[in-house]
């Protein structure tokens, strides 16, 4: 089983916070890893760290064994990552579509793309024209994710997709994600233990800037007391 | 920005507008005075435009207040005259006889002269500085007191006034038996012509796409794949040499002085100011009102002793939007 | 034995600037006897002429004494609090400019009062704009404080380069100074009125600094979102910060038009704002002595090479027509590969070092 991503070590500084003090993530090839933990246990520092936003100091990062550490953010991205941040951040004063434009990195990306992306998210056809700032949450997080998906990408970093969105629009959110993990890798990071579990075969986690624990879900789901010492309410 | 406070805001652009023009009106002795008023107006706004138009987008793409984009107005006149008028650095007046023929060279050297030095401001010295905002604003600062001290050494500290003529320059139309220049003309046509050309640009181009992406989140631009350091280069060289296209064709009228750098750059900051930072439209009208206002105030204070109104006008209106709205009329609260 | 503990230990941390002082103090008088001049000048008659090295020099001192205390007011804001301003001119010209119209405007009160209510209303003046535009500006990010004082600097040099009642860009001179402090017959009282108020700047700041109250400046200065959430009212310790240093910036001011005895708008100029800025910056921004290295240096080699000239070749330069472009080279320089200062670089060199038991 070849891992598409490596994490080994890394040490992340904010300023003079050492926010990451020696995280190590691996995601095998094909399947979704979840990051689990608390609130500012340092999760998406580590989507950050490895997207180069927030470059570590020390340790490395591997994408299909090739090092991306301390390479600029968006020669990263076109090695075949998609970033999908916290609390959407698509551009709230363009279009839909030109939302899916800006993520073209070769010409054509979108034309190709298009039916696949509008048979996960059927309703971004039909706001297609509106500007990305008079779309619901929910609206915002499908294009987010779309957005990921216009160029050729292999690996995608999503960070807390569910958070502040209705139980219904999660359904459809978690459907889509599993239908596009069967073509991508998938580093995700989620609180919400439901939806982890439904969409993770492996998990790790992340507590106090350290990866002290990490396996496969269905060992996790298997023992409650773990579930309960690291995730609070599960 | 949601339409309606963008409708509100051009309901209070169209407001002051009016007002102003009202003020002119029955401020001026003829129509054909107030002709003369709102073309000069609009032909100070179009300049206005051309220095504020870098000033807005860099700082909303970059979050730098480049105040050196007044030192490059500055030094486009200081080029272009230079270039046109016989003496100088550069004197063409042997191979090229003509002075309409010189002049569009004239501008062209300026334009180069301001995008090379706006390369070289970018590259050489803001882009070891992108950690430190602070210092990236006192570092604009003494590149503008550079480049006046510049101008100082080159050209010494008298100012200039354009003596030679040319056909566009001089030429003139009759109307409501008044004198109008067609340079004046000119120059607002070409205004408007560019105001168009850039918005244009920025809306349907994938340059502008990332522009106004970028201006939004520039994190998640790069996250995207996109170099944006690559685009700021771009963008901060495109403002400099328009800012100092502005300066070269305004000099047959403004000449060349070493105060234009402040002055310029006070302006253009009062437009930036009120038609809210890192929007485009809200540059194009703000360079609308502040142009018309500084020329209303001209007119007003022609004969009286306030003799110094027109120059501090624009402070004026700083002050009065600092007060009433700092976002502006089109920018959005950051 | 306690007494005598205490004082070894005040020795330690302030001798220094004790002998520092004492030098200066009795600079006039040593300048005096090895150049052979009176400290007093040379008396004709029964006026006083500023003639002799010893005078000279007096004057060169009280400059660097005046720049020092506005380059320190303006590490206050800047250095300290985080606070840029592009428009401390604003206040260093205004304070001479209401103190010279205090005589304009009342000719007949004796001079002293008009000095004393002159000299108090210009420097209380100064803190209240200061916190009016501070009140009007400093909600909003830091950029719009910035060139809200550039903005109002400019127009208060076009306004009072036009102002007839002060006769516009001339300026004016201001004779009515009471003889007492009159640089041009007591110089020697006036250098030592000038030092006193340069110490009284090091040590106020020096003791504000300390305080609890510029652990706040600081905490601001380092991260103000931070500070904000910890629960400091930010806005009131900003407010607070340009009101003192817009005041002592005034203060620098009317020493200045006491020396010159003239008032004009060159004191609105921008100099006056980049000069502090860089002396700061090339000093130390955020450090004590920063600002006052700075200031002595930058002035004491604008002295030494006032005068002097370059040859490259055939051109001969005149030092004294490029110095402003030579300074903004500096600025440029100094902005960025030398924005600690040599305070501040000594600083970190001396934290990095590792501590030896």
């Amino acid at each position: 089983m070849s891992l598409i991503l490596e994490v080994e070590n890394i040490h992340t500084f904010i300023g003079q916070f050492h926010i990451l003090q020696g995280v190590s993530v691996t995601v095998p090839a094909g399947s979704t890893t979840v990051l689990l933990g608390r609130n500012g246990a340092g999760k998406t520092t580590t989507l950050k760290s490895i997207m180069g936003l927030t470059p570590p100091r020390k340790g490395r990062v591997l994408f299909n064994g090739k090092p991306i550490h301390g390479l600029r953010p968006h020669t990263i991205a076109q090695m075949g990552i998609g970033y999908v941040p916290e609390h959407r951040a698509i551009f709230k004063e363009l279009t839909v579509h030109e939302n899916l434009q800006i993520a073209e990195r070769k010409a054509g990306d979108l034309a190709r793309k298009e039916d696949f992306i509008f048979e996960l998210f059927p309703d971004l056809k039909r706001l297609i024209t509106l500007n990305g700032g008079n779309l619901s949450g929910g609206q915002q997080q499908m294009l987010a994710v779309a957005r990921a998906l216009v160029p050729d990408n292999h690996l995608l970093l999503i960070d807390e997709p569910s958070e502040g969105l209705a139980p219904v629009i999660i359904e459809h959110l978690m459907a889509a994600i599993t239908k596009l993990a069967e073509s991508l890798s998938v580093l995700l990071v989620e609180q919400n233990f439901r939806v982890a579990s439904k969409l993770a075969q492996n998990y790790v986690i992340i507590e106090e800037g350290q990866s002290p624990l990490s396996g496969t879900m269905t060992d996790l789901m298997k023992d409650e007391s773990l579930i309960h010492r690291y995730l609070g309410v599960a | 920005m949601n339409t309606s406070s963008r409708q509100n805001a051009l309901v209070a652009a169209g407001v002051i507008i009016a007002v102003l023009l009202l003020v002119a009106y029955s401020n001026s002795s003829s129509m054909g005075n107030f002709g003369i008023t709102v073309l000069s107006g609009l032909f100070q706004g179009m300049l206005l435009f051309l220095v504020a138009s870098g000033l807005s987008i860099i700082f909303g793409l970059m979050d730098v207040l480049n105040l050196a984009q007044g030192a490059y107005f500055m030094m486009g006149a200081y080029v272009a005259y230079d270039v046109q008028h016989v003496g100088g650095v550069v004197d063409l007046t042997q191979v090229i006889p003509d002075p309409n023929l010189r002049f569009p060279l004239a501008v062209l050297g300026a334009i180069l002269v301001g995008g090379g030095l706006g390369i070289i401001l970018e590259r050489g010295l803001l882009r070891p500085l992108y950690s430190r905002p602070v210092f990236q604003l006192v570092l604009t600062f003494g590149v503008s007191l550079v480049m006046i001290e510049i101008v100082k050494l080159i050209w010494t500290t008298t100012p200039y006034s354009w003596t030679e003529g040319f056909g566009v320059r001089d030429s003139f139309f009759i109307l409501f038996d008044q004198r109008f220049s067609t340079y004046r003309i000119f120059v607002v046509a070409m205004g408007f012509a560019l105001i168009i050309g850039i918005g244009l640009l920025l809306r349907y181009s994938r340059i502008g796409l990332i522009i106004r992406a970028g201006v939004e989140d520039g994190e998640m631009v790069q996250a995207l794949g996109i170099n944006v350091r690559a685009i700021f280069t771009l963008v901060f060289t495109l403002g400099s040499a328009i800012a100092a296209f502005g300066g070269a064709i305004a000099a047959p009228f403004l000449g060349a002085s070493t105060t234009l750098g402040a002055s310029s750059l006070l302006q253009a900051i009062a437009v930036v100011v009120l038609g809210g930072m890192g929007s485009y439209g809200g540059t194009a009208i703000g360079s609308l009102m502040v142009g018309l206002a500084i020329s209303v105030a001209q007119a007003a204070a022609i004969g009286t002793e306030f003799a110094a109104l027109p120059s501090i006008t624009p402070m004026l209106l700083l002050i009065l939007v600092l007060l009433l709205r700092p976002s502006g009329l089109f920018g959005t609260a950051r | 034995m306690q007494t005598q503990s205490s004082w070894t230990a005040w020795m330690r941390t302030n001798g220094v600037y004790f002998a520092l002082l004492v030098f200066l103090i009795a600079f006039p008088f040593i300048l005096g006897a090895l150049t052979d001049s009176s400290p007093y000048g040379v008396a004709r008659g029964d006026r006083m002429i500023m003639r002799g090295e010893s005078v000279r020099w007096q004057a060169v001192f009280i400059e660097v004494y005046i720049l020092a205390i506005l380059a320190m007011s303006y590490n206050l804001l800047f250095g300290f609090t985080g606070v840029i301003s592009f428009g401390h001119a604003l206040f260093f010209g205004l304070a001479g400019y209401i103190l010279g119209l205090m005589f304009i405007d009342h000719p007949d009160w004796d001079n002293n009062i008009a000095f004393l209510v002159g000299c108090v209303s210009a420097v209380l003046a100064c803190g209240l704009l200061g916190l009016l535009m501070g009140l009007v500006t400093l909600r909003l990010r830091g950029v719009y404080f910035a060139i809200f004082t550039l903005a109002v600097a400019e127009m208060a040099f076009i306004f009072f380069g036009r102002l007839e009642r002060t006769n516009a860009e001339d300026g004016f001179a201001m004779n009515q100074l009471p003889l007492w402090i009159d640089p041009s017959q007591n110089r020697l009282t006036f250098y030592y009125i000038a030092l006193a108020l340069f110490a009284f700047t090091f040590v106020f700041i020096r003791r504000l600094i300390a305080s609890p109250t510029g652990a706040v400046f600081q905490a601001i200065r380092e991260n103000e979102d931070r500070a904000q959430a910890i629960g400091y009212d930010t806005l009131r310790y900003k407010l607070f910060s340009i009101a003192i240093s817009a005041m002592l910036a005034g203060a620098a001011g009317l020493l200045q038009v006491m020396l010159n005895k003239k008032v004009g708008p060159e004191l609105l100029s921008v100099s006056y704002t980049v000069d502090p800025l860089l002396m700061t910056l090339i000093g130390g921004a955020g450090t004590l002595l920063g600002p006052i290295i700075g200031a002595a240096g930058l002035h004491l080699l604008e002295v030494f090479f006032r005068d002097s000239r370059i040859t490259l070749g055939t051109t001969i330069i005149e030092v004294a027509n490029i110095w402003q472009f030579l300074l903004g080279m500096i600025f440029i320089a100094a902005v960025i590969v030398f924005p600690y200062g040599v305070m501040g670089t000594w600083r970190r060199w001396r934290d990095s070092k590792p501590k030896s038991h």
